[in-house]
């Protein structure tokens, strides 16, 4: 009996230990795993085109995972073709909305070396930061030249000058393809004409607007936003609507930025957020949208769905771009809430303070820990070019998926709902308008939305300045405090006195070392004009 | 005289061999701990270097730049190091505190039920909140206590009184987060307590009994006595995780943007979280979990040294 105690012992122990041994090893082997790719990426360039081994590379992509199948059958036919062309295979890596800026960078620091084609953006994402903290595998002339050669020769040379920090080429712009990405306020037509608005062009509208929901549909919420996913609110709007400055690209802190320039002047960094009246104002009718109830009391714990609410007929309005309107937030409303008229109010309708889209808010990057960079570039250059994959890829599968018109428009099968049907695969990274084709869904207005867009749109200034905080990293972690501790109650109107909130705000910025920051921006802006 | 230590030299080899090999059992039981924090705890060690440094992932954890106690200024300059501190040690306080006092309570109302069954059932319900995660928990409160439509405040409409805006009370959370730590620990805490109990030589108390002491007098003189060592060996134990928060409970109660509330509410974990997940800041976050250790490993060589000159037997080391 003893003796059998004693074995159980030993026993348990042993598995014990091997379990731990187990993950041990584990480590060790991902290890040198990682060593084997780094030296195999390094000596990438000089070989020749040499497909003869199969590979399997990873896409990483902004969005849910589908749950339809469709984006599983789609991707088995662009597999198909991907094997006989490259002889590789495509997996996609789905970072969810949930928290996604968190999401993103989280994957792209672990350094994973599966991570073959990252979508990336210097505006929306972090594109240049992680360039900077080394992320991305910088990508040689010849290296494009000789996986990527399509998309090298259509991409110009003043576009690739915008992926370039540090003298070498980062990523690859989606450049050739029309969108605005401005962003601006959803809002139902129908509601409005309620409330006495012919429509929304400004923040008073916008008020008018949400007053007469609260007055005309007990029970919505005018804008059930979830303000734990976007801690700024509408302040950056509100600049945008009321002062002629444009954000600089890249010198964020943390989750805001607080740095402008002036059009008329681009190489002189200021501060709506320090200088000027324009953030009390906000921070004023924030706080009195915010006791007037236009979101939810609890709007910093909430994390609801603020877009399905919107096509519910549960939210009165909902905040994101152009293209997500006239693509999305239209055809949707007109289906879902028949005659809703749902509109757009951009936030430039009255500054007239609009930047074009950059050829970097769609862009593709190779993971600085691939092991497939090489065949990850032919990928990435028959998808964006290669008319049949490029459509099988965006759209799906002709007949299934969607359908072309006579007169050569996109169109979807019969009883195709966008909202469970979706393909879901949001390559946002490489589209070309000449593989488009024309989406006879999408609201036809956008062309009229376009033109006034156009007749005062203005190219941003700054393309070439990559901000290089490295001397004042302190600092920036500083404000970044600051601003996440500080911008929600001023954004949200969580505060008895917005004034003194702001007040409070702007000494907490200085005491943080706002101005290190503004003189080394400044600093380096003075360089670049140099040039 | 050389030759005298040598042989005691051999002589103490040899019966630390002797001794390794009699508890060789032991031992191999010892070694799945040993493993576990040699892999989890020391070989990751070296990684705090990441707080002197200026972080480039491709350079790698050594070959970033070293920048001295720059990641540290910050958190001094700015003063929150204090206020993290000062939230973190409080809030452990009250749970230890309020904690182990509620569960001897419990330990001791649950011995003197007679009915199995109440007994039984009453401690499954105890128990239970125990298995409900930290999300759930968070979910749980934000529908109790929301403004719009949450049952307290709907309770409250319902009665004609004026709904509390609890998302904007800062002053409110240290008692929900306390009251939300009871409920979930104080079930199974009060086991080892009733344990315990269990254990105390009922001789005793029916001697106290026939000598005619009453339940008040029971208790005081004879399971409350009783029950010392095990309430001063969980105290240790806890006061070595002072500077240890419940992440997952703050973090779900409060949430990473209601920054109103972080006065009260923030604690190391969170901040450090926080950190990392807004701003992908490394170093900083390494710097705060550093200085956390640091001082939590302070806290602990300090208490034990305070219980040993009190009374030596309950020392840890």
């Amino acid at each position: 009996m003893k003796k059998l105690k004693k074995a159980a012992y030993l026993a348990l122990a042993g598995v014990m230990t091997a379990s731990f041994a187990g993950c041990g090893g584990n480590s060790g082997d991902s290890a040198s795993s990682n060593s084997s790719s780094a030296s195999s990426s390094g000596t990438s360039s000089e070989a020749k085109v040499d497909t003869s081994e199969f590979q399997e590379i990873t896409m990483v992509t902004m969005g849910n995972k589908p749950t339809n199948g469709r984006m599983e059958a789609v991707m088995e036919k662009v597999n198909e073709i991907l094997k006989q062309k490259v002889n590789a295979s495509l997996k996609l890596q789905y970072v969810e909305w949930n928290d996604w800026q968190t999401q993103y960078n989280l994957l792209l620091a672990s350094g994973d070396s599966s991570l073959d084609l990252i979508g990336t953006a210097t505006d929306w994402l972090d594109a240049w930061p992680n360039a900077k903290k080394g992320s991305f595998l910088a990508l040689s002339e010849d290296m494009l030249k000789t996986y990527a050669p399509q998309t090298w020769a259509s991409v110009p040379a003043e576009h690739w000058e915008q992926c370039k920090y540090d003298g070498q080429i980062y990523f690859i712009p989606e450049d050739s393809y029309t969108q605005w990405t401005n962003h601006g306020m959803f809002y139902r037509g129908d509601w409005a004409k309620e409330a006495g608005l012919d429509k929304v062009a400004s923040f008073d509208d916008l008020e008018k607007y949400f007053d007469g929901i609260l007055k005309n549909h007990p029970g919505v919420i005018p804008w059930d936003a979830a303000g734990s996913t976007n801690l700024g609110g509408l302040v950056e709007g509100y600049i945008n609507a009321y002062t002629k400055y444009i954000l600089i690209n890249g010198t964020t802190t943390g989750l805001f930025n607080l740095f402008y320039v002036d059009p008329s002047d681009p190489y002189t960094v200021l501060s709506p957020y320090m200088e000027g009246t324009t953030l009390e104002d906000c921070a004023v009718m924030m706080k009195r949208w915010a006791d007037k109830g236009f979101w939810r009391e609890d709007v910093l714990n909430y994390t609801g769905e603020t877009r399905d609410l919107f096509y519910a007929g549960q939210s009165g309005a909902d905040q994101h771009h152009t293209q997500t309107f006239v693509s999305t937030i239209r055809p949707t409303m007109d289906e879902k809430q028949p005659g809703s008229e749902a509109q757009m109010f951009p936030w430039s309708a009255q500054s007239k303070n609009l930047v074009k889209t950059v050829v970097t808010h769609g862009a593709m990057a190779i993971g600085f820990n691939s092991k497939h960079a090489e065949r990850a570039l032919m990928v990435y250059d028959l998808i964006r070019n290669d008319q049949e994959l490029y459509r099988l890829f965006n759209y799906g599968i002709e007949g299934e998926d969607y359908i072309i018109t006579s007169d050569g428009k996109l169109d979807r099968p019969e009883g195709y709902d966008g909202t469970k049907d979706g393909l879901g695969i949001n390559f946002w990274w490489g589209r070309t308008d000449k593989n488009e084709l024309t989406d006879a869904n999408w609201y036809d207005g956008k062309d009229e939305i376009y033109k006034e867009y156009d007749s005062y749109a203005i190219e941003y200034p700054l393309g070439k300045f990559v901000f290089d905080p490295a001397n004042v990293s302190t600092q920036i972690s500083a404000l970044a405090d600051v601003c996440a501790t500080y911008m929600p109650k001023i954004a949200w109107g969580k505060n008895d006195d917005p004034k003194a909130e702001v007040a409070n705000f702007r000494k907490a910025l200085k005491d943080a070392g706002f101005d290190d920051v503004l003189k080394e921006i400044q600093n380096q802006l003075t360089q670049v004009k140099g040039q | 005289m050389a030759k005298s230590s040598a042989i005691k030299k051999t002589g103490r080899a040899a019966v630390f061999w002797k001794r390794l090999k009699e508890s060789k059992i032991l031992i191999l039981m010892c070694l799945p701990a040993i493993l576990y924090f040699t892999i989890f705890c020391y070989i990751p060690m070296p990684g705090a270097y990441i707080a002197f440094t200026n972080f480039n992932y491709k350079a790698g954890i050594f070959g970033s730049k070293f920048v001295g106690f720059d990641n540290f200024k910050f958190l001094f300059n700015s003063g929150k190091i204090w206020m993290l501190t000062r939230n973190t040690v409080l809030y452990n306080l009250a749970f230890i505190v309020l904690g182990n006092a509620l569960q001897i309570f419990i330990a001791i109302l649950l011995n003197e039920v007679k009915s199995k069954y109440f007994k039984k059932i009453s401690q499954s319900i105890m128990f239970l909140p125990y298995f409900i995660s930290a999300v759930i928990v968070g979910l749980l409160a934000f529908n109790i206590l929301n403004y719009d439509f949450g049952f307290l405040n709907s309770i409250i409409k319902a009665f004609g009184g004026d709904p509390v805006k609890v998302y904007s009370m800062p002053k409110a959370w240290p008692f929900i987060i306390v009251l939300v730590n009871l409920w979930q620990s104080t079930g199974y805490g009060s086991v080892v307590y009733f344990a315990a109990i269990c254990g105390i030589d009922t001789s005793m108390v029916e001697a106290a009994m026939i000598d005619g002491a009453n339940s008040f007098q029971k208790l005081k003189y004879i399971i409350l006595p009783s029950l010392k060592p095990t309430a001063v060996i969980l105290f240790l134990f806890a006061i070595g995780g002072i500077m240890k928060g419940n992440f997952g409970l703050f973090y779900n109660l409060v949430g990473p943007s209601n920054s109103a509330l972080f006065p009260y509410t923030d604690i190391i974990e969170t901040f450090v979280y926080r950190t990392l997940m807004n701003q992908f800041n490394f170093s900083n976050s390494a710097a705060v979990g550093l200085y956390q250790s640091v001082f939590g490993f302070a806290i602990v060589m300090l208490a034990n040294y305070l219980v040993k000159k009190i009374d030596s037997d309950y020392a840890l080391f």
